[in-house]
């Protein structure tokens, strides 16, 4: 096996219990985001744009779909021979086994893994996170700083900087205090969960975190502290485009939208490299004779007979006749029957509105709708 | 299923050339937005099990070759068979009769000898249809025919398809043409594997004909079966039933038999966007493929991957193949745009529903 400079692993084990109904059945990685896409498709796609071609994809929670989903990584051309997408679910050993106990602990129990590829760089990315980003620029920047550990950070409000990892830096972009959710922050740099290690460091750094009776083995909380505390050289990477970690039901909705309009927040038409997917092939989109549609996003084998406003109609879903859809996400095979009426909804892929049924409202000072995957939603059930 | 092999001959060209037809073969025209014609016949055979599956090449292959690539997208990309590309004869490519051309058939042998099982689906790429093969295979093996033909009652006059002349089930004669109701071609047939080698040795001085020409003498020897699809298949031969075979799409009745729940007509896959449609768009029955981004107006039109139709443009009753853009104020009208080509604002681009206005492919 030729060595790798820099490979990644990727933490897509987690509920994302926030998502409620449309993380019952299946991992948050795993969520239909944008039409056709799923979310785990973002990081996916940006390794092997940024020309990272061994990426371990650590899985825990509601494996099934996620797994079938990767499948041997073909859909992001990283069908690899040497390398290539591999599914690293919790393990047994001689001594037992043990499930993901937090970020940094999924990552020590695949140091084998990583010791196997033997790189010299290990990117740890997020699987749920929503964004466009070279990797191999972070790396070079990692690399001319001669940095141990890089941070992506990209600045946040003020006012949200509470709610994330907040980094403060000197004037060389060298990381002087990091805190995880400050009551008062002294930056609006946020940490984006992305970071390159030196792969020796890492692996020394695990190690000692495991036996750490006190750490939550948890990467923002215990192994960042623990390297800045060491005196190690811990670097920023700024980033300044399109991000999201969606959540929750709210920003979910909101995040979709951004994707809507004549200069959407997030163009998807306007990226440098192309989001890859596993997409199931249907024949184009039909729009029906009494069809209306406007300001949406509209995936493949989708029927529309009604009125569609400022929504994502995603692959195989349906809109009957007379039916109106507006500031809705509609996710794979959502059905929408005939006179009925669906507003602010966020309906779970196979979900079912029956005839005239009316669901949420437009008014935004309500909480989003929201229906789980193959949920049938009859008459008088609103 | 028992083992079968399969063997597309993907080298016919249509005997109209238009400005569509100059650059690739039948096989390879775009279909319904984001198809080729290939994909049904290949389709077909991997969804009735069939894993092995040659394709005699054209002379312009290079559409198709880009197209099928491997075969990954057909689960075709397989240690143990997978997809055959297999050499066909250069020219002579658009001729009368059904396309099976002996030479083509004779030139690789040493694909059906060597290929596994006990049959050979032999299908031409010129017809759009979503057919369960096993059906077809379950009625050979069980009328112990020596072949089983494809075949549907011909719904119009085609001199272009070719049809049989019929006794109950039982092929007499071949018929260049068809007309209402006749028993016309589908161009797919089913044989035993040892039986077409042998057919191929006897017929081996006279490989320039098509294999059921060369069979003229033979009908009463040979039992030729019938099996009569009553689906929705239609014929691409010329722009005109090229034109019907992707409008009849706007039909949701006919949407659903040609990709019915379970069978996929598969295709190369493209990372596109999905389609969007901005605000303002006014876009009725017509097909909208992965990519495109509407801001005028569209009727009863297929629209192929990534076509921009600017705000203040329209199209009506037309076909727009891959990547084309309609400036502002341009106006298409029945016809048929291949890829690639800008319509500058403010110019129209019309035909009539008799008389097609067709517009050739652009350079990249």
């Amino acid at each position: 096996m030729s060595k790798k400079e820099c490979i990644a692993m990727l933490l897509a084990g987690g509920q994302g219990s926030r998502l409620g109904v449309l993380t019952k059945d299946v991992a948050k990685p795993a969520v239909s985001f944008g039409g056709k896409y799923r979310i785990i498709d973002f990081a996916l796609s940006n390794c092997a744009n940024s020309g990272i071609d061994t990426v371990g994809v650590l899985t825990q929670y509601r494996p099934y779909l996620l797994h079938s989903y990767l499948g041997t990584g073909g859909a992001w051309n990283l069908n690899e021979s040497d390398g290539g997408v591999s599914i690293l679910p919790p393990y047994a050993t001689q001594t037992g086994g043990a499930w993901y106990e937090g970020t940094a602990d999924a990552v020590t129990q695949n140091i084998g893994f990583i010791e196997q590829n033997d790189p010299e760089y290990v990117l740890i990315l997020s699987g749920d996170q929503l964004y466009s980003m070279d990797y191999q620029a972070m790396l070079e920047s990692h690399k001319r700083h001669g940095a141990d550990l890089t941070v992506a950070v990209m600045p946040v409000p003020w006012e949200e900087a509470s709610r994330f990892g907040i980094i403060t830096q000197d004037e060389d972009e060298r990381i002087v205090k990091f805190t995880e959710k400050p009551n008062k922050p002294d930056s609006n740099l946020a940490s984006m969960g992305i970071y390159i290690f030196n792969a020796q460091l890492l692996v020394d750094t695990l190690n000692e975190d495991a036996i750490d009776q006190t750490s939550e083995h948890d990467f923002g909380n215990n192994i960042i502290p623990k390297l800045l505390a060491d005196g190690r050289r811990l670097y920023t990477y700024e980033y300044n485009g399109f991000w999201r970690d969606v959540g929750t039901i709210s920003s979910y909705h909101e995040t979709s939208m951004d994707l809507l309009g004549a200069k959407p927040a997030f163009d998807l038409f306007d990226i440098q490299a192309p989001i890859m997917s596993n997409s199931s092939t249907k024949p184009p989109a039909y729009i029906g004779p009494n069809g209306a549609v406007d300001d949406c996003l509209v995936g493949n084998g989708s029927r529309i007979f009604g009125r569609v406003a400022h929504s994502i109609i995603s692959t195989d879903s349906y809109v009957g006749e007379r039916a109106i859809v507006e500031d809705s996400v509609l996710l794979p095979g959502a059905c929408v029957k005939a006179g009925a009426h669906v507003a602010r909804a966020i309906l779970g892929e196979h979900s079912v509105i029956e005839e005239n049924v009316v669901l949420g409202s437009v008014d935004q000072t309500r909480d989003t709708a929201v229906i789980g995957n193959n949920v049938v939603v009859g008459k008088g059930e609103e | 299923m028992k083992k079968i092999v399969g063997l597309i001959t993907a080298n016919y060209s249509t005997k109209y050339p238009t400005a569509l037809s100059e650059t690739r073969p039948v096989a390879s025209m775009p279909y319904l937005g984001r198809y080729r014609v290939v994909d049904f016949a290949l389709s077909n055979m991997v969804n009735c099990g069939i894993r092995t599956v040659g394709m005699v090449m054209p002379y312009n292959y290079r559409s198709l070759i880009d197209h099928v690539g491997s075969g990954r997208d057909w689960d075709l990309n397989r240690k143990k068979g997978g997809l055959f590309i297999l050499p066909g004869s250069a020219f002579g490519t658009s001729r009368t009769g059904s396309r099976f051309l002996l030479r083509d058939l004779v030139h690789n042998k040493a694909f059906l000898e060597r290929g596994e099982g006990d049959l050979a689906i032999l299908s031409s790429a010129s017809f759009v249809y979503n057919m369960d093969y096993s059906d077809l295979v379950a009625a050979h093996r069980a009328s112990g025919a020596d072949i089983t033909v494809l075949t549907k009652r011909a719904s119009e006059k085609d001199v272009d398809v070719t049809g049989f002349n019929v006794d109950g089930s039982r092929v007499k004669s071949l018929k260049h043409g068809v007309e209402f109701a006749d028993t016309a071609f589908l161009d797919c047939f089913v044989v035993g594997r040892e039986f077409l080698l042998q057919m191929l040795e006897w017929y081996q001085q006279t490989d320039y004909l098509d294999l059921f020409e060369a069979m003229a003498a033979d009908y009463a020897r040979v039992n030729v079966q019938t099996y009569n699809y009553e689906g929705y298949a239609a014929a691409i031969f010329n722009k005109d039933s090229y034109f019907r075979a992707n409008m009849d799409l706007l039909d949701p009745m006919v949407s659903d038999e040609l990709f019915p729940e379970g069978r996929t007509i598969r295709t190369k896959a493209h990372d596109n966007a999905p389609a969007k449609f901005e605000r303002g768009s006014r876009v009725t029955n017509s097909r909208i493929s992965g990519s495109c981004r509407i801001s005028g107006v569209v009727s009863n039109s297929i629209l192929g991957r990534g076509v921009v139709v600017e705000s203040g443009a329209s199209v009506n009753n037309a076909i727009v193949m891959q990547s084309c853009v309609i400036q502002s104020g341009a106006r298409v009208e029945n016809a048929i745009v291949d890829r690639n080509n800008v319509v500058p604002a403010g110019t129209e681009l019309r035909g009539t529903p008799e008389a097609l206005f067709i517009k050739e492919k652009a350079a990249e």
